[in-house]
């Protein structure tokens, strides 16, 4: 070529290429549309059967189980899964944090840590179905105070949150900078200070979004709560007893034959659907005030 | 400890440019102390003309190498030996251009004594002695720094006595020029010369002074019968 | 830009309240519930100097062995120097002094250092009040980025559970000793990390000298700081050897020549050479020490 070699220093664009971006830009936004499609589908459908649903009385009555008459809302559901979540946080968000703590400021890279790692990441990935089956074995069959009762079924529910706090927590931990224990060490402090006054409040953020996270994901399960704490209508504070949640709730209702039982269901569905969306919320805005890398 | 020399090569070679500039100066001075004692042999005034104009070179690279120093410690900030080195070609090339002047001081008394002056050979023949081992000792204090040679360096001072022993001689012999005062205005001339001769080889011993520095990182100043070893 | 303060009227300061707070040291003594590392106790009234002296230090990461049997002392209200090229061993040797080393996993010292002639490594020696006793600042500033300036400056204190402590008066004499007070007197509740990074060192610092060391031990502390900002802290060096022991590890030499009486040359994890800086850097002894100082290489 007997062309000058600054001109030709930069080789143009060849319309190969252009192609070839715009193809794969065009595929990966239609493999996004099309993941949208069921999520839309969703909501949409959420929100066109269960908004029918919604009135007053919904939220405040419990239901009565009448097959006649008026079934009644859905409020013991409502607070049925809130305290069943909420013993269920309180067994697993410290123990979970525990762990956490324990393998990135203890066990570090040792033999052992890995092991507990490994196990850690096989709990995720057990079926949520075969922490109820084990609950049912452990605590309902053997008359462990009772049969079925609201405290077997928030540590079923306890056991599904832990691997995923701690997944979630031990990220975080691991994201603070040695460099900060490292300074709090040379201070003079001594080590659990470190972890107490330093490492803690720095990854809270994080903590708290990855604890808020796996609440979120223990509220909609069904089956663990299927064979620990089963059905029932009422309310009660005592969590010795049987109590209602609004998966089982849920779960009833949609077999039904009655069509306004089954659109209680859609909006006990929905209700679900808006309380894990408002805890997520509330996660990401958490997550906006750390001061980590993501 | 990969690379021994290949660090700082830039550093290396303008601080090599250095010394040699000043070496360099060090031949010009020789230069111009062949002409001197050529011009006091034969009393040829257009030499002595020809040393004047010539110090010109000598005052060049004066502040040449005295900007290049400034420049080299401004830049590099060297260290150790380097700066020892570069400290000492400071106060080398500044010994140079003294020569150079006493040079001149030299050619400017030849053309004072007239194109037939009355020579005494006995005089004149202690004064060309005193230039000759003066020049050798610039040469010798030459040799001692290029080659950091500490001894020779030191034996420049046993040179240096010499000179002095001369010096001393020859305004003995001044004294008892005589009645004819043409005669009394050539010798006490030729006192001048001799002393301007022997300020030439203090520069040297001085230049050796520096050798011993730039070796050991020491100064001392070597015993002279000017400045008497205790 | 705000005026920095002037350094002449801070050194005044520093060596003021310097004898205040030994009496306030003495009230300390009275209040602490444990036994102070002893040297600290029996300190004179008035600025006794504290020395470290190494004996046959070597210090391991496993098998590796990085430091080798260095002996050297660090005379007190001096600052010495340690350079070396990289990977010589300074860091590690000098993270032995403030028992810093052995919290890496797998790796331990050996030999003796002693504080004022008490071993540091003694096992009836708690290793917490060693490092309440020699600080260290570090190469990268890392002030606690959940607390506040104020917090930080105390940090040191209520980490390492001093109590009976003035804490709005010690920050302040902190700050002012590390040259930061005006800077920061009217924000002192805004947060650590929201200061410039020679700020934040000079924050580090001020948290370091808060809990009242003897030893002040520095890694490379201008090395991420830009070139003005280098000076002021070589600056609060030269001032904060008035109260403490120094001993500064740097890669840059002419910042050792530039603030240390002494200076150390590791390689390969020996002490090759130490002695008065103008010394090691116009007619060093030894050939390597030459050979480093003057590039040849490293």
């Amino acid at each position: 070529m007997s062309v000058s070699v600054t001109r030709a220093a930069i080789p143009p664009l060849t319309r190969r290429r252009r192609v070839t971006d715009n193809a794969m830009r065009g595929l990966a936004l239609a493999l996004t549309l099309l993941a949208l499609v069921p999520l839309v589908l969703i909501l949409y459908y959420l929100l066109k059967k269960g908004l029918s649903a919604f009135s007053v009385d919904f939220f405040t009555t419990d239901p009565t189980g009448r097959f006649l008459g008026d079934p009644g809302g859905i409020r013991s559901a409502i607070l049925g899964t809130i305290e069943i979540v909420v013993i269920a946080s309180a067994f697993a968000i410290p123990i979970g944090l525990g762990v956490a703590l324990w393998l990135v400021e203890y066990g570090k890279d040792g033999r052992f840590a890995n092991l507990v790692r490994y196990f850690i990441d096989v709990m995720t990935g057990v079926p949520s179905v075969v922490f109820g089956l084990f609950v049912y074995i452990v605590l309902v069959v053997t008359q462990v105070a009772g049969t079925f009762a609201a405290w077997k079924g928030a540590v079923a529910l306890s056991l599904l949150m832990l691997p995923i706090v701690t997944r979630s927590a031990e990220v975080v931990l691991s994201l603070v900078p040695d460099s900060l224990r490292e300074a709090a060490l040379a201070l003079g402090a001594p080590r659990w200070r470190v972890i107490l006054r330093i490492v803690i409040p720095t990854a809270l953020p994080g903590i708290v979004t990855g604890s808020l996270l796996a609440v979120a994901r223990a509220a909609g399960e069904t089956a663990p709560l299927l064979f620990s704490v089963a059905f029932v209508n009422g309310w009660s504070l005592d969590p010795s007893l049987r109590m209602n949640s609004l998966p089982l709730q849920i779960f009833n209702d949609v077999g039904q034959a009655q069509d306004r039982l089954v659109t209680r269901a859609w909006g006990a569905a929905l209700t679900l659907v808006l309380m894990i969306l408002i805890l997520t919320l509330i996660a990401r805005v958490v997550q906006r005030r750390s001061r980590l890398a993501p | 400890m990969a690379d021994h020399h290949n660090t700082r090569q830039h550093f290396r070679d303008e601080l090599r440019r250095l010394e040699e500039g000043t070496l360099g100066g060090l031949d010009i001075i020789r230069e111009q102390m062949d002409r001197t004692l050529e011009a006091l042999e034969h009393q040829d005034v257009e030499l002595a003309e020809m040393i004047m104009l010539d110090d010109d070179r000598v005052d060049g690279r004066y502040l040449e190498i005295n900007q290049g120093i400034l420049s080299l410690l401004a830049l590099q900030a060297p260290v150790a030996s380097d700066l020892r080195l570069v400290a000492a070609l400071l106060h080398v090339i500044k010994h140079v251009e003294r020569m150079g002047d006493q040079c001149v001081n030299i050619a400017k008394l030849i053309p004072l004594s007239g194109h037939e002056p009355p020579v005494r050979e006995d005089i004149k023949g202690l004064v060309l002695r005193m230039g000759r081992a003066a020049r050798s000792e610039v040469l010798q204090s030459r040799a001692a720094f290029a080659t950091r040679d500490v001894e020779l360096a030191a034996d420049l001072s046993r040179q240096d006595r010499e000179v002095n022993v001369l010096n001393r001689e020859v305004f003995r012999l001044a004294i008892h020029a005589g009645d004819d005062p043409d005669t009394r205005e050539w010798a006490m001339h030729q006192t001048m010369i001799a002393r301007a001769i022997e300020r030439i080889g203090d520069n040297a011993v001085d230049i050796g002074e520096q050798v011993v520095f730039v070796v050991s990182g020491l100064f001392r100043e070597f015993p002279t019968s000017t400045a008497p070893a205790i | 830009m705000s005026a920095d303060p002037d350094p002449k009227e801070d050194a005044r300061t520093v060596s003021d309240i310097s004898t205040r707070s030994e009496q306030r040291r003495a009230r300390d003594r009275d209040a602490r519930p444990t036994a102070p590392v002893p040297s600290a106790a029996q300190a004179a009234p008035g600025r006794a100097g504290h020395t470290i002296a190494l004996e046959k230090l070597s210090a391991y990461y496993g098998e590796t062995r990085a430091v080798r049997d260095v002996d050297l002392t660090y005379a007190a209200n001096q600052v010495t120097a340690m350079i070396g090229p990289s990977g010589c061993g300074k860091s590690t040797l000098v993270r032995c002094i403030n028992r810093m080393h052995e919290e890496i996993p797998g790796a331990r010292a050996e030999g003796k250092v002693t504080l004022d002639d008490v071993d540091i490594y003694d096992s009836s020696i708690d290793v917490t009040m060693v490092r309440r006793v020699i600080g260290m600042v570090f190469q990268k500033p890392n002030p606690f980025p959940t607390m506040s300036i104020f917090d930080n400056v105390a940090a040191g204190l209520r980490l390492s559970g001093v109590r009976g402590v003035d804490l709005r008066e010690r920050v302040e004499w902190a700050l002012r000793a590390a040259g930061l007070w005006d800077e920061v007197k009217d924000r002192l509740g805004a947060p650590g990390i929201s200061l410039s990074g020679g700020q934040q060192q000079r924050l580090c610092i001020a948290r370091t000298i808060a809990v009242e060391p003897e030893v002040v031990l520095m890694d490379e502390p201008a090395s991420a700081l830009d070139p003005i900002a280098t000076l002021k802290i070589e600056d609060l060096v030269h001032e904060l050897k008035e109260r403490f022991t120094i001993v500064i590890v740097t890669h840059n030499m002419q910042q050792a020549a530039r603030v240390a009486a002494t200076t150390a040359f590791m390689l390969n994890g020996e002490l090759i050479e130490h002695g008065p800086t103008d010394k090691i850097f116009s007619n060093p002894n030894d050939s390597r020490t030459e050979d480093y100082i003057t590039g040849k290489f490293g």
